[in-house]
C-alpha cells in the first residue's frame, strides 16, 4: 500500500488512500517498520525481581519478588526529559535514563503467598476485558504421596494450591480457588486454559477437568467438573440407583446396568444394544461387591470407549468381519485405552474441548516444553531387537581436589565422566513412540466425543496446517491476538513450515512433532508487531513470539525488513556494551516485548536464579 | 459533423472519425436487458433468515468428517472405503493453501 519507506510520505499517503477491505490493521501495522526499538540502554539498574510478562493490553508489567512471595505490578511509562540545547538529538541521554524507574512506575506490591507457600512464577493468565489477573501459589510438591481417593499413582501431590483472582488496577484479591492434595501442571500455563471468561484447570492427579467461570463481579464460579462424571447430575443418578442395586442385586443389576450404561455410554441416535462391552462391566460388577465407584470407569473414559467402539463398528459393513475387526482394533488394545489419562486440555470454543490423552508413563516423563533441547527425528522404532553394548556404561572417574592442599583421599571428590552416548540412547529409547498420545474433541454440552485421533493422524495434521489460528482459540474480544503470525495466516511462516516438512525424513515423525505442540498453552505468544513475520525477518532460534528461555549469543539479533529494500531495521544486542570478556560460560536469555510500544526488555542469565544483565531497548 | 473532439487538442484528429455519434435529438433506446424468471422454483422461502454459523470453521470441519465416516456404511458394500469419493469439498491437500 505504501510506496515509499519514509514515514512522512507514508502518513501523507495514508490520508488519501484507503487500504484494501479487511486489511486496515495490517496497513496500520506497517508503520512499525518505521518506529523500531533501535536504541539500547545496557545494564539498567533495576530492582531484583523476576519479571514475568507484559499484560496483553500493554497496561501492566507483572513481576514477582525474588523470594516468590510477593507480586509487584508496574505500569510502563516512557522516559521523559527536557533539553535546553540547540541540537538535542546528538546529546546523550541523561543519567536517569539508566534507571528502571524512568520507564516503569511501580503501582503496588501485594503479598500473595503465606509462609510456606510460593508463587509459581511461571504462571500468569490475564483477562483483558476486566483487567483481572490469575496467579497461583502452592506449597512444595511431595513426590511420593500415597494414591488415595482415586488418585493416579506416580504424580506428585501438592498439599495446597491456590488460584488467586486479582484486579490488576489496584491489586485487590477478588476470589480464590483452592485445591488440596492435587497436582496441576503450572509452569508456562500448561495445565490451565483461559478462554473469554471460562477457565479450565486440569487436575492430573484426580483426572478431572474443572471448568470455572470468572464473573464480572470477580467471583470464580464452578461450572462443571469433567472426569468421573460428565453431566452435572450423573453422580446423583448413580447414587440413587446404587441403593436399588444393593437391595435386589442380581435381578436388578443387569437391567439397571443396561439402563445406566445407556445414559453413561451416550448411544448416538441408535437404539442398538451391544452385548459385548456390557459383559465386561457386568462381569466386573458380579465379581466385586456393589461398590459402583470402582467397577465403573470414569464418565469421560466411558464416552471415549463407546465412541471408539461405534466408530469401528460402523466402519465395517459385513457382519462377520465386524466382530473380527472389533477384536483386532478394539479389544486387543482395550487395556491400553482404559489406561489412558488426561494430559492437557484446551478450549476450541465455549462448548468444545480438545483433550490430549496419554499413557501414565508418557505424561510423567514428558519433557516440558523446550527448557532443554529435544531430540527430534531420531526414530528408534526401526530397531526391533537390540542389545546394549556393556561398554557403553564404562566411564572415567576423576578425583577433584576439594581443598587447595589435598593430602588425604577424603579431600577429594570423585566425579564420573560419563559418556554422552548412553544418555542419548536412554533418553530416546523411552521416547514418545512407545507411548502414543491421542486427541479427542469433546462437546461439553452434549457430553459426547466428536472426534478421536492418534497423534500421528494425517487428517488432524491437515486441519492443524489449515486452521492453526482456530487452535489458538483467541476470544473474540481481544483484537490484537488475532494478528499473531502463524502458518495459517502468514505466507512466510507457511513457507518455513513447508521447508521443515520437506526436510523431514519420515512424514509420521513430522506429523507427531507438529501435533506435539497441541493442545496449545494459553497466552504463550507475545502480540508484539515486531514478531510479525510479514514485517520482519529474524532468527527463530534466537528470539520468537513464544516466551521461553533461549541460549544467548554475543552477536546481536537482527530484525530485517521483509519487503524490499530488505534492510536491517534494528538489532537486539544482549551482552554488555563492550561485549563480554568471558565467552565460555553459557548464558540464557529471555525477552519481554511490549504489545504495541517500541519497548523491549532483555534479560541474560548465567545461572538460573539471578539475571546478570537487564537491557532496555526502545525508540529514542 | 465536425470533429468529434471539437476544440480539444488531439494527437491525430482523424482518430474516431468512423464512429457515428448518436444524434442528440433522437436518443437511442439503450435500456439494459432485463431478464424475467420463467419459474418460481428457486425463490427463497419467505421466512428465510441468512445468518453466519456460530461454530468456527475448525469445528465445522471436524463435525463434517465425523458425519462422513458415519455415512460411509450406508453406501453399497462392494465400493471400497475410499474416503475421497463423495466428498462435497476437496480434501485438504498440501497444494491448496
Amino acid at each position: 500500500m505504501f510506496r515509499s519507506n519514509n514515514i512522512v510520505a507514508r502518513i501523507f499517503q495514508r490520508q488519501i488512500c484507503t487500504p484494501a477491505p479487511g486489511t486496515s490493521v495490517h496497513c496500520a501495522r506497517r508503520f512499525y517498520e518505521n518506529l523500531v526499538p533501535s536504541f539500547t540502554i545496557y545494564d539498567v539498574e533495576c530492582p531484583d525481581h523476576s519479571f514475568r510478562k507484559f499484560t496483553d493490553d500493554g497496561q501492566y508489567l507483572i513481576s514477582f519478588s525474588r523470594n516468590n512471595q510477593d507480586l509487584i505490578v508496574y505500569r510502563p511509562t516512557w522516559l521523559s526529559f527536557s533539553c535546553k540545547e540547540e541540537d538535542c538529538d546528538s546529546h546523550d541521554l541523561p543519567s536517569k535514563a539508566r534507571r528502571f524507574e524512568s520507564f516503569f512506575t511501580q503501582l503496588y506490591s501485594v503479598s500473595l503467598a503465606s509462609c510456606n507457600e510460593l508463587i509459581c512464577k511461571d504462571f500468569f493468565l490475564y483477562m483483558d476485558s476486566n483487567q483481572y489477573g490469575i496467579f497461583a501459589t502452592s506449597t512444595v510438591p511431595s513426590q511420593d504421596a500415597p494414591a488415595t481417593g482415586g488418585a493416579i499413582p506416580g504424580f506428585p501431590s501438592i498439599e495446597k494450591m491456590t488460584f488467586h483472582l486479582l484486579r490488576l488496577e489496584d491489586g485487590v484479591i477478588l476470589d480464590e480457588k483452592v485445591f488440596h492434595n492435587d497436582f496441576v501442571n503450572l509452569p508456562h500455563n500448561m495445565g490451565v486454559f483461559l478462554y473469554d471468561d471460562l477457565l479450565a484447570i486440569v487436575s492430573l492427579r484426580y483426572q478431572t477437568v474443572h471448568i470455572l467461570q470468572i464473573r464480572d463481579s470477580g467471583n470464580l464460579v464452578d461450572v462443571r467438573a469433567i472426569g468421573a462424571y460428565c453431566h452435572e447430575d450423573d453422580e446423583l443418578f448413580l447414587n440413587s440407583n446404587a441403593q436399588a442395586n444393593f437391595n435386589n442385586y442380581l435381578a436388578f443389576s443387569s437391567i439397571s446396568l443396561l439402563f445406566k450404561s445407556n445414559k453413561c455410554m451416550a448411544f448416538p441416535d441408535k437404539s442398538k444394544m451391544h452385548q459385548l462391552p456390557q459383559n465386561h462391566v457386568q462381569n466386573g460388577l458380579h465379581h466385586s461387591q456393589p461398590n459402583l465407584e470402582e467397577s465403573f470407569l470414569s464418565g469421560i473414559k466411558q464416552r471415549l470407549l463407546s465412541f471408539i467402539f461405534h466408530r469401528i463398528w460402523n466402519e465395517e459393513k459385513d457382519r462377520t468381519l465386524r466382530v473380527q475387526c472389533l477384536k483386532k482394533k478394539f479389544y486387543f488394545h482395550f487395556q491400553d485405552y482404559v489406561d489412558l489419562i488426561i494430559w492437557k486440555v484446551q478450549f476450541l470454543d465455549r462448548h468444545h474441548l480438545l483433550i490430549k490423552f496419554g499413557s501414565v508413563e508418557g505424561v510423567l516423563y514428558s519433557e516440558t516444553v523446550a527448557h532443554r533441547p529435544v531430540l527430534d527425528d531420531v526414530d528408534f522404532s526401526i530397531i526391533s531387537k537390540a542389545v546394549f553394548e556393556k561398554s557403553l556404561n564404562a566411564s572415567f572417574l576423576a578425583l577433584i581436589p576439594q581443598k587447595v592442599v589435598a593430602m588425604e583421599v577424603k579431600d577429594f571428590r570423585p566425579i564420573s565422566l560419563l559418556g554422552g552416548i548412553y544418555k542419548i540412547i536412554s533418553k530416546v529409547s523411552r521416547n514418545a513412540d512407545q507411548h502414543p498420545a491421542f486427541f479427542a474433541v469433546y462437546n461439553m454440552e452434549t457430553t459426547e466425543i466428536v472426534a478421536f485421533y492418534q497423534n500421528s493422524a494425517e487428517d488432524l495434521y491437515h486441519l492443524f496446517e489449515q486452521y492453526c489460528d482456530h487452535f489458538h482459540s483467541t476470544s473474540r474480544n481481544s483484537l490484537y491476538m488475532n494478528f499473531i503470525s502463524s502458518h495459517s495466516n502468514n505466507i512466510h511462516a507457511l513457507e518455513q513450515l513447508r521447508s521443515i516438512k520437506n526436510k523431514a525424513t519420515s512424514s509420521s515423525q513430522f506429523v507427531k512433532k507438529m501435533l506435539g505442540s497441541l493442545p496449545f498453552s494459553c497466552q504463550s505468544q507475545s502480540p508484539s508487531p515486531y514478531f510479525d513475520q510479514s514485517l520482519f525477518r529474524f532468527d527463530e532460534k534466537l528470539i520468537s513470539a513464544t516466551d521461553r528461555h533461549r541460549p544467548s549469543t554475543d552477536h546481536p539479533i537482527k530484525f530485517i525488513l521483509r519487503r524490499p529494500p530488505c534492510s536491517l531495521k534494528f538489532k537486539i544486542k544482549l551482552g554488555p556494551e563492550a561485549g563480554s570478556a568471558d565467552g565460555r560460560t553459557k548464558k540464557i536469555s529471555s525477552f519481554l516485548f511490549h504489545p504495541f510500544l517500541p519497548l523491549a526488555l532483555s534479560f541474560q542469565y548465567t545461572s538460573f536464579s539471578q539475571p546478570s544483565v537487564v537491557n532496555i531497548h526502545f525508540r529514542r | 459533423m465536425g470533429s468529434l473532439f471539437g476544440d480539444w487538442p488531439s494527437f491525430d484528429p482523424h482518430n474516431f472519425s468512423q464512429l457515428q455519434p448518436s444524434d442528440p435529438s433522437s436518443p437511442s433506446r439503450m435500456t439494459p436487458a432485463t431478464y424475467h424468471p420463467t419459474h418460481s422454483r428457486t425463490l427463497p422461502p419467505p421466512d428465510q433468515v441468512i445468518t453466519t454459523d456460530a461454530k468456527n470453521i475448525l469445528l465445522r470441519h471436524i463435525y463434517q468428517r465425523a458425519e462422513e465416516k458415519d455415512l460411509r456404511p450406508k453406501r453399497a458394500a462392494p465400493e471400497h472405503l475410499v474416503p475421497e469419493h463423495g466428498c462435497k469439498q476437496p480434501r485438504a491437500s498440501s497444494s491448496s493453501c
